[in-house]
């Protein structure tokens, strides 16, 4: 693999029909191909031809992607991908963020093609990770059962985590709380021990930049927030879609949220502080606890030389009620982002063979890495960033969107080795602990709607979702009492179809996920 | 002013209301006379026609695009492809309750912009036109002009600074007064209070330049010999000045009527919470959130539809009245 710069630059031909194998043969057309592209997210909203790893990939494949994006000019995906829908003319391939909806509406009414028989035929390396993960194959098929596209599949299990001041803890000669009680002591010496030192009563115990991270810590009275990592999703619980919105253990979870905010362990304003709430409270000595990213939250520890002793760092999921300890929140393994092949393609093959470089070992390196020798060596097996990249002090990751490696909006699966580089000390011991302790939970990762099950879902649940969030604020703010209102709460539930909607997932993840 | 085109309709149901159009010329006639008119006035309709133009461009072609409202639209297949379904997306609106308190909250939201909001820029166009210092005048309208010209998204910043509970001016100034502070943005009774009065903060100097300028239309001489005749200051205002920007103030007034329906809802956006939508939740961003975040265009189309119908019949009745009333009407 060390001689693929030699290998390929003296290959000639034959590479037409072969698969592209490790040996070097990555030539998909003998002569260069012309593809187009639609390539939107919001980091680059548009395809760049100039990008390192773009002209690594034309030399090695012979594929030379044009830029034809349309609404460059947003940074929302989603308005971008409608208007090309709406332009009626798609281009070879379509690549953004937030794709999977749009493929598994349209593809079946052939705005985009099926990619089963493509890959099984001339795509070895997809064919063999599919093979591999028969649950990813499931989630992103449609409704119809075929594939329209291919995911970015990020790598990594571990998202947010618990994290505390550790400085706070000794100064009030506390331990790292355990379970949700010990939670609530370490929150109340928080608030009462003035452990910053300034003789104010201005420490924010619990805090968080997404005020939906305040809910999630219902997990500690065995409720759930969300079975996946967006917000106020469905989870699945042995083989039944549930709402986590309409669980006793939610309810529980409110109640005392709701006690806890009253007393002042809770920022109290969760609500609106948004998201440099997180930069304001550690940066001025005021928040003590929070459930945040691993790496981004570890960061912070460079504070320690403004602020004397300060240590934030992960630790473990107290237990909850019934003594279970769960972190629920965890990197899903399928985006809903990635590219497609457009309904009009003239080349389908060597399109599918082209999403296939980049499963391939060379192809997977360079969309992770950047280009081999410039950005990264191979070493015992691994590839290893060079001083290019790690000596700047910029952060690795958005070195690498420069590069044009790592974009979402490409079907590819990232390569944890990547990120692991580059971690804090702080955040690789916290990894450590939370790999020991395997806190993880089971992710739902959606389901693909038939044209009726869109229709129910569309017409209720997004009234429905609003009025959970309504009286979830409401109960945590206190204008409402959860006790007192649970009932009439299910039964307004109930009133807007929320059952009706259970039963159109039930029977898309039935049919999906053969259960 | 000049009789235009449009109603010369008028003479198709003139045969049935002979006595209401007594004055009814024979068509030819009148063709005659408009030809002449066009041949002497061209220039004026040459600078007419952008206008004209861009009105056709963004506002009456994309009324093709509203027949959605009663298809089950796909964008992939387009306008035309996508099958009717009728009143459906209506029945679906009316039938849920959370679009029927979306339609109460423009209501009252608008109703109280205008009953707080519309007379603020006339005080102050007032108020401006009182002070004779030249220097003092126009620093004052610079600084009440100023917030016209910040993004939105800058607006709401403020607002949410200014009424926090722990470093907000306004918590801070009723903390002396030995009152607990309040987490007004998420209380759905201050959220109108809130919303209304930064509206008002925003564009209320920015709005009285239109009444300045009537203002300064006024005649000199009506002040003048109202001055030898021994009138106040106040007197002035009263019989002069206010009377002669009368019209002026009932246009803007039926304008705004026309609006109600249009609430600034990127204010409201950036500001509302889940715990203010009882109060705060307008039909536009019940569409944003229903339609656009869900894709449901046809169904947010056939709300703005709605939407424009209640603001079509409010701005007619609010005409006609001022046309019965103050014989001043936008046509």
């Amino acid at each position: 693999m060390r001689h693929l710069t030699l290998a390929s630059a003296l290959l000639t031909s034959m590479a037409v029909t072969t698969p592209a194998v490790a040996d070097g043969h990555l030539k998909i057309v003998d002569e260069p191909l012309e593809l187009t592209i639609h390539m939107h997210h919001k980091r680059y909203p548009a395809y760049n031809e100039d990008w390192p790893v773009e002209q690594e990939a034309r030399r090695l494949t012979n594929i030379h992607l044009k830029n034809a994006t349309i609404g460059s000019n947003t940074d929302n995906s989603g308005e971008a991908i409608n208007l090309l829908l709406a332009s009626g003319k798609l281009p070879d391939i379509i690549g953004t963020s937030r794709i999977k909806d749009v493929v598994n509406q349209y593809g079946p009414q052939g705005a985009f093609m099926p990619l089963n028989d493509l890959i099984d035929e001339h795509a070895p390396h997809l064919k063999a990770f599919f093979e591999k993960r028969p649950d990813i194959k499931s989630a992103i098929s449609a409704a119809d059962g075929n594939m329209y596209y291919i995911p970015y599949l990020p790598d990594g299990k571990y998202g947010r985590a618990y994290f505390i001041r550790y400085d706070w803890l000794d100064k009030l000669g506390l331990d790292v709380p355990q379970n949700v009680d010990e939670v609530k002591a370490v929150l109340e010496a928080f608030r009462d021990g003035d452990p910053n030192g300034n003789g104010l009563k201005d420490e924010v115990p619990y805090f968080a930049r997404q005020w939906e991270e305040l809910i999630r810590l219902v997990t500690l009275w065995d409720g759930r927030s969300s079975g996946s990592d967006t917000y106020h999703d469905f989870y699945v619980d042995g083989g039944q879609i549930r709402h986590p919105y309409a669980g006793e253990g939610y309810r529980e979870g409110v109640k005392n949220l709701t006690e806890w905010y009253a007393e002042g362990l809770i920022d109290p304003e969760v609500f609106t502080r948004g998201s440099s709430a997180r930069e304001y409270l550690l940066s001025e000595d005021l928040g003590g606890m929070t459930h945040d990213w691993f790496a981004s939250t570890s960061g912070y520890n460079r504070l320690s030389s403004e602020i004397e002793g300060f240590v934030f760092k992960a630790f473990a999921p107290p237990a909850s009620i019934s003594g279970k300890r769960i972190e629920e929140h965890r990197r899903i393994p399928i985006k809903p982002d990635g590219w497609a092949i457009g309904g009009t393609n003239k080349h389908p093959v060597e399109t599918i063979k082209y999403f296939d470089f980049w499963f391939s070992p060379e192809g997977r390196n360079i969309v992770n890495f950047g280009v081999e020798g410039v950005h990264w060596t191979m070493e015992d097996g691994k590839a290893i960033f060079t001083d290019a990249i790690l000596g700047t002090g910029r952060p690795v990751n958005s070195q690498l969107y420069e590069l044009g490696a790592q974009l979402h909006a490409r079907g590819y699966f990232q390569d944890y080795g990547y990120e692991i580089q580059w971690s804090n000390e702080f955040a690789l011991e916290g990894i450590a602990l939370y790999d020991e302790g395997d806190y993880l939970i089971d992710q739902f990762l959606g389901v693909a709607f038939n044209k009726d099950e869109q229709a129910v879902y569309d017409k209720y649940w997004p009234s429905i979702r609003t009025y959970m969030l309504e009286r979830q604020q409401a109960w945590i703010l206190g204008t409402g009492d959860v006790e007192a209102d649970w009932d009439d709460y299910m039964a307004d539930l109930d009133k807007m179809g929320l059952n009706d909607v259970l039963a159109a997932m039930q029977s898309a993840y039935n049919r999906q996920y053969g259960g | 002013m000049t009789d235009l085109p449009a109603s010369s309709a008028g003479s198709a149901t003139g045969v049935s209301e002979p006595a209401t159009r007594a004055t009814e010329k024979p068509m030819r006639e009148r063709l005659v006379r408009l030809a002449d008119h066009f041949k002497r006035e061209w220039q004026i309709y040459v600078m007419l026609a952008p206008m004209i133009i861009w009105f056709l461009l963004f506002l009456y072609k994309p009324m093709y695009g509203l027949q959605i409202a009663f298809k089950d639209y796909s964008i992939f297949r387009g306008i035309v492809e996508s099958p009717w379904v009728g009143w459906e997306h209506f029945e679906t609106l009316f039938n849920n309750s959370q679009f029927l308190r979306a339609v109460k909250n423009t209501v009252i939201i608008s109703a109280l912009s205008l009953i707080f909001g519309f007379p603020v820029p006339i005080f102050l166009a007032l108020m401006f036109n009182e002070i004779l210092h030249a220097l003092y005048r126009r620093t004052c309208q610079t600084i009440v002009y100023l917030p016209h010209f910040i993004s939105t998204v800058i607006i709401a910043g403020i607002v949410i600074t200014a009424f926090s509970p722990s470093a907000g001016i306004v918590n801070t100034i009723i903390g002396w007064l030995g009152i607990e502070p309040v987490y007004f943005l998420t209380k759905p009774e201050w959220f109108r209070p809130i919303f209304i009065g930064s509206g008002i903060w925003q564009e209320a100097g920015f709005s009285s330049i239109i009444f300045l300028a009537a203002i300064a239309g006024v005649n000199p001489s009506l002040y003048e010999s109202a001055v030898v005749d021994g009138a106040s200051r106040w007197q002035m205002m009263w019989k002069i000045t206010i009377p002669s920007i009368m019209p002026t103030i009932i246009i803007m007034l039926i304008i705004r009527i026309g609006n109600l329906m249009e609430v600034g809802f990127e204010l409201i956006i950036l500001l509302y919470q889940p715990a203010t939508y009882q109060t705060a939740d307008v039909i536009n961003t019940f569409i944003y959130r229903q339609g656009l975040q869900s894709g449901q265009y046809d169904l947010a189309a056939a709300a703005g539809l709605f939407n424009a119908v209640v603001a079509f019949v409010l701005v007619m009745t609010a005409n006609s009245i001022s046309k019965r009333v103050s014989r001043t009407s936008l046509w």
